[in-house]
């Protein structure tokens, strides 16, 4: 994340969401950091309720609604989104900063044209005529590469391919020309050929506008192409983050290893979210001592249990981070016996480490 | 799926509209709360038809009529209603009428004078008064032609006339007319009507006089509507007496002065003759709104003005009147208000027996049962089957009633039950045969208290019982008085005559010989004994109102002797009337209010 | 579209057909009192019976008399006569049907309108006291029958005998037409009545289908595009949860058309809903035929309405 030109647009410090329910609190995001610099893209990767979609939403002040307790800090081009009024935030949502979500289907209003979301998208922040906004809408579906958008633009959501509403929901969220793009699992409930085509998409549009991105995803494989930055999140954290190139290159996380290695091929079902790695990801209201991640863990030692790792910087590289309690060397060591195509077992006996006290966070798998 | 939906949506809506008409008739059953003045006083201040004065009203003004109940059938020759009554009796002029404060004297109306009967009671002539007309669009002078078409169309099946063959049977050609002209009854003159009877039964022909059916009906106009199936004449009617329904200029009044349902309005008959008319007639104008809540619209009564309620006010209204308001309460207690008494089988079953049923009579608590029913205020305990008002009622014991022991004791007596149970042939003093009793009553309150009271007095006197509740209109229609259905006991029968004769009030629910085998009939305890029967027969020929009074009371002391039903109320009825309201009510119909003679003040 | 309407509407028609025969096997089979019979009143003489049932058809077999009454209602729109007053039935439903119409059109406007308001305030500050307020006091109105209601606001309200003298009450009602004026005045308390109970229902409704319909994907993105929180809820929140409304409404207003005898009997209305009561007291069936062939026939148009409807609110539904 090397700060180009002016500073980043956007800096998100110490980050917490907190969201009270009966059974406790459900410590959503615990104390992120990560900035993104104009026009570059930052791959947010996790399971689900690994925060990412949590803390994204919150840049928004969408969880505001949702009774969440937030604290931190998020600078967007000097304002901070967490104190900032309902009213200023408004101008900023859909205009300065965008969002798309993961099932275009249910994230576009079934009884509304496309047409009609699309120009109320452009008439919320631009005092414009509704022929000048729908001319607007047009135009956009065209971009995001929808034929006949004259008369697609009249048509309702149900009446649109997966494909297709998710270039509408691009078109929508690029109807003001943002600086900042959050796409939240854009491509999750795409068959696998359209997922490519939607990221070319974005690729080019960011390329055309020259806006930031924002790409949460569970799927390492999606950031791999287009991210300029990665940050892994773990149970509310950021558990290592790094270039892309670096994070494929040397990752230095075992829950990451754990990503890289479930990558899912094409012939996967894009239903299914893949687990990553043996057992499920903790309860955020009880969340596990010390190092969250391990009782999953296969290399875990009894300390980690104890110690709540930091995120540090990686020796020799310090844009390269990761909150891992393993001794640099031995992760080295692990990832190398991993790259080679070893179980975790066979890695973790290569190495010498002795195995976890318990094995009951991995029953699961 | 969605048709399936909608057949069910369809079905819903007609169960619950059937059911809330169920609930709605029990209740205005209900509600009909009655006034009682035991023996017979009433509540202090409260107004008693008999003694109202009947003349020196303001003139002119409108009066406003609330009724909870519709009409029923306003054509003179089918109406047979107490509402009905009202409007016919301020509308129309039958050949004979009551002032407001009498049931038992008769006052020549249409027809001048009393009737001549000759030829051993089989010949009767009636002169009618000349200077009576018909209103619009009719107008001409009213004739003896327009009283013998009366006479023809009351057996007109198009008319449907309900009660004609109960007491005109005897009039010569009656029983098998068809709306022709009927024999026996003929115009003699312009003034001038002669009926022949072919039995000496003129004494009750002329009795029946005072219905409706003898108000005149001008053919010419008339039979056009009463070719009709049913007859529409009712709609398209003429007035003779002092009002008339609002009508246009064809004579038609439905939609116009008569909105079934809804409103009536009486208006005055430009063609009425004061002279000719013992009807004051002060109103101008008489609008009556049919419909609403009894607790509402007494309310209203009560505490507006120019207003008067026709039905049954609601028991919590008659309570807050006798109260706060009693000099605007009628309670007419005997007359036409009725009676209520438990019948029991006198024909089939253990009630064929008379020691089971003087037990029974003497095990009901008769003031627990009025009780249920409103209590003293609304109630007489009845001792006897004649009653107040009526010609022989005196004669047969008054209020205290026959001398007997079963009928000594108004709250029952165990003691002489007992030992009529013995005499019946059951020495524990409780009945131990095998059959079970079918009680039929009224599912309605408070009728279904009263059910259950006798209920509960059967079993106490050992009887093994199935009680069996419905509606009212079912009870009648279907099963007490229903020979096949060998009902033993129905506890919420009641009857209230059609006329001031003694005759009215005894023949038709005691009268065996008038039995029939199949349909329903008005003497639910199907009471047949030969004996009685005879003496009915003999005293229905009887002329004169203190000799018919003395022949019936007799009666009465026998069909008390054979205790034929068990008696428990003689029932008083109460009106409400605004404070600036002179309202008259006619003892003879209930106490209902009589528009010719209601004034404002 | 088209070709559906007509094969409804012949549906609907065969559907009457079938109410109409359940409503004759009904009379026929039920214990219910025999109109000749009542008619005879209590001097019961089996030839005036037969006469009378001759003189209204009673004496023709039930089959026979139903193909009449279709024949009549089918060829000459003639719903048959009243054994009371005579009248033509279809006269007095025409004539009763404007103020059954004015008090519950006029009550669906206040309840909708009602709901609508209670249950989105209810939704949008949902837990808190006001919402537990409003639906506590939606609950007691809900359970309160409209007959008690209706006589409280009278005994209340009422001009003539109410506590304060505030607003026309019982059998102050005129037609629309005669007395503009006073036709409203006179329904204001009616409506709030006929209204209670439904607004109660419908605002619970709303509060629920609102809540849940703000937990949707779509409410995301219309909060992610900038638009204000009201035009989140007014536009894009209550255009998806007023769907279950619509449904209901029309067969409510459909039902209660037919059936809305207290509300008309406590204030003195002279409606359908009376007409049919004082009938069904009188067992005057051609009334009570006539009365109910049109609740049968609101309910099915109204189906239709709301399928019509629907297809027009949701463009995902098609019918064909």
């Amino acid at each position: 994340m090397s700060g180009l030109g002016d500073g980043p647009l956007l800096r998100v410090e110490d980050l917490h969401v907190e969201f009270p329910t009966e059974d406790g609190v459900v410590h959503a995001v615990d104390g992120i950091t990560y900035e993104v610099a104009r026009g570059r893209t930052l791959g947010i990767v996790g399971e689900s309720g690994s925060g990412k979609t949590v803390s994204s939403l919150t840049t928004l002040g969408l969880t505001r609604t949702q009774g969440a307790r937030v604290s931190g800090r998020i600078s967007f081009e000097g304002k901070d989104l967490v104190t900032l009024p309902d009213r200023e935030l408004r101008a900023i949502r859909g205009n300065e900063i965008a969002m798309i979500f993961q099932d275009p289907l249910s994230s576009l209003h079934p009884f509304f044209q496309v047409g009609t979301q699309l120009i109320e998208a452009i008439r919320a922040h631009r005092d414009v005529s509704k022929a000048a906004a729908r001319e607007r809408a047009i135009e956009l579906l065209g971009l995001v590469g929808i034929p006949d958008a004259s008369r697609r633009v009249c048509e309702y959501p149900h009446e649109f391919s997966g494909g297709m509403r998710q270039r509408a929901m691009i078109a929508m969220a690029l109807a003001n020309e943002p600086k900042l793009l959050i796409a939240d699992e854009p491509t999750t409930a795409l068959d696998v050929t359209v997922q490519a085509q939607i990221l070319a998409l974005l690729e080019s549009l960011q390329r055309e506008l020259g806006m930031a991105i924002v790409i949460i995803t569970h799927d390492l494989g999606v950031v791999a192409e287009m991210a300029d930055d990665i940050a892994v999140m773990y149970a509310g954290r950021i558990v290592e983050t790094a270039s892309a190139k670096e994070m494929f290159a040397g990752p230095e996380h075992p829950y990451t290893w754990g990503l890289l290695k479930s990558v899912p091929s094409l012939s996967a079902s894009r239903d299914v979210e893949l687990v990553p790695i043996s057992g499920q990801p903790p309860s955020l209201i009880r969340r596990p001592s010390g190092c969250h991640f391990h009782p999953r863990c296969p290399y875990a030692q009894p300390d980690h249990a104890r110690i709540d790792p930091h995120l540090e910087p990686v020796s020799g590289n310090p844009a390269h981070h990761v909150a891992c309690l393993l001794q640099s060397e031995q992760r080295k060591r692990l990832w190398a016996e991993l790259a080679k195509g070893a179980t975790p077992e066979q890695a973790r006996e290569a190495v010498g480490l002795p195995a976890p006290e318990t094995d009951l966070a991995r029953t699961g798998a | 799926m969605r048709a399936l939906r909608t057949i069910l949506l369809v079905a819903f809506v007609a169960a619950v509209m059937t059911t809330l008409a169920a609930c709605g008739s029990s209740s205005s059953s209900s509600s009909s709360g009655t006034s009682s003045s035991g023996g017979s006083s009433l509540p202090a201040g409260v107004k008693n038809p008999v003694d109202e004065s009947l003349t020196g009203g303001k003139k002119g003004g409108v009066l406003n009529e609330v009724q909870a109940e519709d009409f029923e059938h306003l054509d003179p020759g089918q109406a047979y209603f107490q509402l009905d009554y009202q409007i016919t009796n301020s509308t129309q002029r039958s050949l004979y009428s009551y002032e407001p404060n009498t049931f038992s004297q008769t006052t020549p109306d249409l027809a001048e004078g009393e009737p001549k009967i000759s030829d051993g009671n089989k010949l009767i002539t009636i002169n009618i008064k000349k200077g009576v007309h018909f209103s619009p669009p009719v107008n001409r002078e009213v004739t003896a032609d327009d009283v013998v078409y009366a006479f023809d169309r009351v057996a007109n099946p198009n008319v449907a006339n309900p009660y004609y063959l109960g007491y005109l049977e005897s009039i010569e050609g009656m029983k098998d007319a068809k709306g022709g002209p009927i024999p026996g009854v003929k115009a003699t003159g312009k003034d001038t009507i002669q009926i022949k009877l072919t039995e000496p039964q003129a004494a009750i022909v002329v009795a029946s006089m005072v219905l409706p059916w003898t108000a005149p009906v001008p053919k010419d106009y008339a039979a056009k509507y009463d070719a009709k199936k049913p007859s529409e004449y009712g709609n398209y009617q003429v007035a003779s007496g002092p009002y008339m329904m609002k009508n246009n200029s064809e004579g038609k009044v439905l939609g116009i002065g008569y909105q079934p349902g809804k409103s009536l309005t009486l208006v005055r008959n430009p063609n009425w003759n004061a002279s000719t008319d013992f009807r004051p007639a002060y109103l101008d104008q008489i609008n009556i709104a049919i419909g609403g809540d009894a607790n509402v619209i007494g309310r209203q009564v009560l505490e507006g003005s120019d207003m008067v309620q026709s039905d049954a006010p609601a028991a919590p209204i008659v309570k807050l009147a006798v109260q706060q308001h009693p000099s605007q309460l009628t309670i007419s207690a005997g007359g036409g208000a009725g009676d209520r008494y438990v019948a029991v089988n006198n024909s089939d079953g253990p009630f064929k027996n008379v020691n089971l049923r003087k037990a029974l009579w003497a095990a009901t608590d008769r003031e627990a049962l009025n009780r249920l029913r409103g209590g003293k205020t609304v109630a007489d305990v009845m001792t006897h089957f004649l009653w107040n008002g009526i010609a022989g009622f005196e004669e047969s014991g008054g209020f205290p009633g026959p001398k007997v022991d079963y009928n000594e004791s108004p709250t029952g007596d165990m003691k002489v039950a007992e030992k009529y149970m013995k005499l019946a042939g059951y020495p524990s003093g409780k009945y131990t045969g095998s059959e079970t009793v079918q009680v039929v009553g009224d599912s309605s309150a408070p009728a279904n208290n009263v059910a259950e009271a006798v209920n509960s007095t059967l079993q106490k006197l050992g009887f093994k019982t199935k009680l069996n509740l419905v509606e009212h209109t079912v009870m009648y229609s279907k099963y007490c008085g229903v020979v096949s259905e060998k009902i033993d006991v129905c506890p919420n029968v009641g009857w209230v005559p059609d006329f001031g004769d003694p005759q009215a009030v005894l023949d038709v629910p005691f009268n065996g010989n008038l039995i029939v085998k199949n349909g329903t009939n008005s003497n639910w305890g199907l009471v047949n004994h030969p004996k009685i029967n005879a003496a009915m027969e003999a005293a229905a020929k009887v002329v004169g109102e203190k000799a018919r009074g003395e022949a019936w009371a007799k009666i009465d002391e026998e069909l008390v002797a054979e205790a034929v039903a068990i008696p428990y109320q003689w029932a008083k009825e109460a009106y409400i009337e605004s404070k600036n309201v002179n309202g008259i009510n006619d003892y003879w119909n209930s106490g209902t209010f009589n528009y010719a003679f209601t004034s404002l003040k | 579209m088209t070709r559906y309407i007509i094969r409804r509407l012949l549906w609907g028609v065969l559907l009457l057909v079938v109410v109409l025969a359940l409503l004759f096997v009904m009379f026929y089979i039920l214990p219910t009192a025999d109109p000749a019979k009542l008619r005879a009143g209590r001097l019961q003489n089996p030839k005036i019976i037969a006469e009378i049932r001759h003189t209204y058809g009673l004496d023709k077999s039930l089959p026979a008399q139903f193909w009449l009454y279709l024949k009549n209602l089918f060829l000459h729109f003639n719903l048959g006569y009243s054994y009371y007053s005579n009248a033509p039935v279809k006269e007095l439903i025409f004539n009763r049907l404007p103020a059954t119409l004015s008090l519950v059109l006029g009550g669906a406007v206040i309840w909708v309108i009602a709901g609508l308001s209670v249950g989105i305030i209810s939704a949008r500050r949902a837990g808190s006291r006001l919402d537990r307020a409003s639906m506590g006091t939606a609950l007691v109105f809900v359970s309160a029958p409209e007959y008690w209601l209706g006589l409280l606001a009278l005994f209340f309200f009422a001009s003539d005998i109410g506590k304060i003298h505030l607003l026309p009450g019982a059998g102050s009602y005129v037609g629309l037409t005669a007395e503009p004026a006073k036709w409203f005045t006179s329904l204001i308390m009616p409506w709030l009545v006929v209204a209670a109970g439904t607004a109660a229902i419908y605002a619970r409704l709303i509060r629920g289908s609102l809540i849940e319909t703000m937990g949707e994907d779509y409410i995301r993105t219309a909060r992610a595009k900038g638009l204000t929180e009201r035009r989140v809820v007014l536009r894009h929140g209550l255009r998806s949860a007023i769907n279950p409304i619509v449904t209901v409404l029309g067969v409510d207003i459909a039902v209660l058309l037919g059936s809305s005898v207290l509300v008309e009997t406590v204030f003195d209305i002279p409606g359908i809903g009376r007409l049919n009561y004082i009938a069904i007291t009188h067992s005057d069936y051609p009334i009570i035929q006539g009365t109910v062939l049109f609740a049968s026939l609101f309910v099915i148009v109204a189906n239709i309405v709301v399928d019509i409807a629907y297809a027009f609110l949701d463009p995902r539904v098609r019918y064909s």
